[in-house]
């Protein structure tokens, strides 16, 4: 997994997570929904973790790890990163 | 209740009944009461108040377990023992005024309990911790100051989590508590198969406080029984269970029914997260408890074979009885091992008993359960046999079985433990870090238990696997537990790689058997991993059976076995040297666990 040079557009963490979604589910990109509740796709509860973990390793943050809870759509989720990443200092100090 | 140890006796005191002599304890006591840690001396004060198993007319021996258990109730002098002990509290923290300050010695003490009578582990001890911890852990100050008063005060709390409808998948636990016209949450719904049900004071529920799906739509309510109107809850009838028998298992029923409102713990839509953190310390806490069943069983069927004559010769003589009793004590002390060494990474390493907790809960149930049905096979028809000289055991054996599936199910436990896998195969493994020496230094002192720092996500770290190759690394390490400990480093590879390479779905709650089965493997080698550094540093404690590595031999052995890899052939010498222990323990009374404590009488 490459780590970007330079924070990520909101677009490319978009279609990253729908990605990493797809990936997970074993569905087509394109049938996952930005703006479906990611319980839907199955991936709630400790399942949910398996994104956190990804996120950290590819954004190199230290977030929540009920971050998807919080921000339980994909487009939640990206906003969410997006404000992390411009204010320069992750959202989960808990470690 | 008065005896030689005052000091602990005075806290007794505190939570016994009004007439109980020792409420009359002097402030002196009470103050030495709250530095008391539950040492040897209040093990043994516990031990002789449940007195002599075997005594046919000991009100808490076995034959009077037996008989509350043939007629579905609860032990009464067992209870009433427990109320004049103050059991409750150990649940307590002590800056509630309790003794629970460390959680291998809540589980030295409720071990002894379980060893008696289980029903009384339970449904006196276990289903009102539950509900406790999560108080502890997210409740604000009035809740915490009340759920100590209730336990205190010898009362019991619910824990109202289960559901028919949903089993283990709690997120979707319908139970509601939603806003009602006045602005006040009104309880909806059942909570079924719920132990003390009818007979608690304080109960935590398991709630929906939002119509949205996910895992922020729960919250739990700290409520107790006098703040409800009258008429509510409504009592649906009793479970009747194979085991457990004594345990009132009943449920509940809430029509529109008005809280107060300042029952729920802490946020709103904390309760999953919550329950997540604090089942950790219960998770880890209550299999490691229920280990007093297979002390039991080690104890019922030892003195079988020293009784038992045949072809002329004592059962206990015959190699395949002895390598029978070798195995199950071998599998003991490896749930010892497991137990303690996560008990105290709760402790010391809080960010990382989400892995920890739940390995431990499937693995240590797993082998105490295998343990007891091959024990049953050495008392043939005895086990079978309700009533006569060993019908403690088919009792124990059915008060066994919960531990596979209450509490969350073995393998719900591992799918709490496989979506963390690849991240730590591709990062966190590969770190050398190690975990605090004292993880593995039998009962040495710890920090307070910090419930706040729990964490349903080991963050991609795990320093207890990496000190499975720093025990390699210990030039006391020679011989044939060199030899096994790489093997099962050659497993911790094997894993490793596996699981670097598992299939997305695999992740998820479509995981194939065989990455469940990975999850069951790293909880094996975790265990073995502990094993290993117990005896490396332990063996300054003067205790002559812990310091011979032949018990260490023994377990790797069965571990590697149990994940499928040939630990070769054990040498007669271990097997030998481990069945008679047991024997000898047996004789001269003392506990078969890590411990090895002298039992009075
Ligand atoms: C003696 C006793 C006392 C109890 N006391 C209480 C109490 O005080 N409070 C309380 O709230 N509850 C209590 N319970 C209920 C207990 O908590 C439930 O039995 C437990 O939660 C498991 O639910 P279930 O048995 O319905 O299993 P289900 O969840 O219906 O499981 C069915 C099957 O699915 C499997 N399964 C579940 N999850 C997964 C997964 N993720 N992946 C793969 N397979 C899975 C299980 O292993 C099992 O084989 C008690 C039960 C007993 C017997």
């Amino acid at each position: 997994m490459n780590i970007p040079e330079s924070a990520p557009s909101d677009t490319d963490l978009r279609s990253w997570l729908r990605a990493r979604v797809a990936h997970y589910v074993q569905l087509d990109v394109a049938d996952i929904d930005t703006t479906t509740a990611l319980t839907t796709y199955g991936l709630d509860s400790v399942y949910a973790l398996i994104l956190c973990g990804d996120i950290e390793d590819h954004l190199e943050l230290v977030l929540e790890p009920t971050v998807a809870w919080d921000h339980p759509t994909i487009d939640a989720l990206a906003r969410h990163l997006e404000e992390t990443l411009a204010q320069g200092s992750p959202s989960g100090e808990s470690r | 209740m008065i005896d030689e140890t005052g000091s602990r006796d005075a806290q007794a005191g505190i939570a016994g009944p009004e007439d109980d002599p020792a409420t009359a304890a002097s402030i002196e006591d009470l103050a030495a009461a709250t530095i008391d840690t539950p040492t040897t001396a209040s093990l043994n004060d516990l031990e002789h108040l449940f007195g002599d198993p075997w005594d046919p007319d000991n009100p808490t021996g076995h034959a009077a377990v037996l008989a509350a258990d043939e007629a579905g109730e609860m032990l009464a002098a067992g209870e009433r023992l427990l109320d004049g002990y103050g059991l409750n509290a150990e649940f307590v923290p002590p800056e509630l005024g309790g003794r629970l300050t460390r959680l291998d010695h809540l589980i030295e003490v409720m071990r002894v309990v379980f060893r008696y009578d289980p029903c009384l582990g339970l449904g006196y001890g276990a289903s009102s911790l539950i509900p406790a911890v999560n108080v502890w852990a997210a409740g604000d100050e009035r809740q915490r100051r009340r759920m100590a008063e209730v336990l205190l005060a010898g009362g019991r709390a619910v824990s109202g989590y289960h559901e028919l409808a949903h089993g283990n998948d709690f997120a979707r636990a319908e139970f509601s508590a939603l806003p009602g016209d006045d602005g006040r949450l009104r309880l909806n719904g059942r909570k079924e198969v719920i132990a003390n049900a009818r007979r608690a004071e304080a109960m935590v529920l398991f709630a929906r406080t939002s119509d949205a799906p996910g895992s922020r739509s729960h919250s739990q309510l700290f409520v107790e029984k006098a703040d409800l109107p009258a008429g509510a809850p409504v009592h649906l009838p009793r479970f009747h269970s194979a085991g457990m028998r004594g345990v009132q298992l009943g449920g509940l029923e809430f029509r529109d029914c008005p809280i107060p409102a300042d029952a729920v713990l802490g946020a709103p839509g904390l309760g999953m997260e919550t329950a997540l953190r604090s089942f950790q310390v219960t998770r880890t806490a209550l299999p490691a408890m229920t280990a007093g069943i297979l002390e039991t069983g080690l104890e019922v069927t030892a003195r079988f074979a020293n009784e038992r004559v045949l072809y002329g010769r004592s059962l206990a003589g015959m190699p395949y009885i002895g390598s029978i009793l070798a195995d199950a004590f071998t599998d003991l002390l490896i749930c010892d091992c497991l137990a303690t060494v996560t008990a105290r990474s709760v402790h010391l390493l809080p960010g990382e008993t989400s892995l920890y907790a739940s390995a431990a809960k499937y693995f240590v149930a797993t082998l105490l359960m295998d343990a007891m049905d091959a024990l049953s096979r050495v008392l043939g028809a005895q086990f079978y046999i309700r009533d006569g000289g060993y019908g403690i055991f088919q009792k124990h054996l059915r008060d066994l079985a919960p531990a596979g599936f209450g509490h969350t199910a073995r393998v719900a436990c591992l799918s709490t433990v496989l979506p963390q896998l690849p991240r730590l195969a591709r990062k966190g493994w590969l770190d050398d870090t190690q975990p605090p020496a004292g993880v593995f230094h039998l009962g040495a002192d710890l920090p307070p238990l910090p419930f706040e720092r729990l964490s349903i996500s080991s963050g991609g770290r795990d320093s207890l696997s990496a000190s499975l190759s720093a025990a390699l690394g210990s030039c006391e390490l020679d011989g044939e537990l060199r030899r096994l400990v790489l093997v099962i480093a050659a497993e911790q590879a094997d894993v490793r790689r596996e699981c670097a390479a598992l299939a997305p779905g695999d992740l998820t709650v479509a995981a194939r058997p065989e990455a469940l089965r990975l999850a069951a493997r790293y909880a094996a080698v975790l265990a073995a991993t502990a094993c290993v550094n117990i005896w490396l540093h332990n063996r300054e404690r003067h205790d002559a059976f812990l310091s011979d590595p032949r018990w260490a031999v023994a377990a790797l052995g069965r571990i590697a076995e149990r994940v499928g890899r040939d630990p070769g052939q054990r040498p007669r010498h271990v097997t030998e040297r481990l069945s008679a222990e047991v024997l000898s323990r047996y004789r001269d009374r003392r506990g078969f666990g890590l411990s090895n404590r002298r039992l009075p009488g």
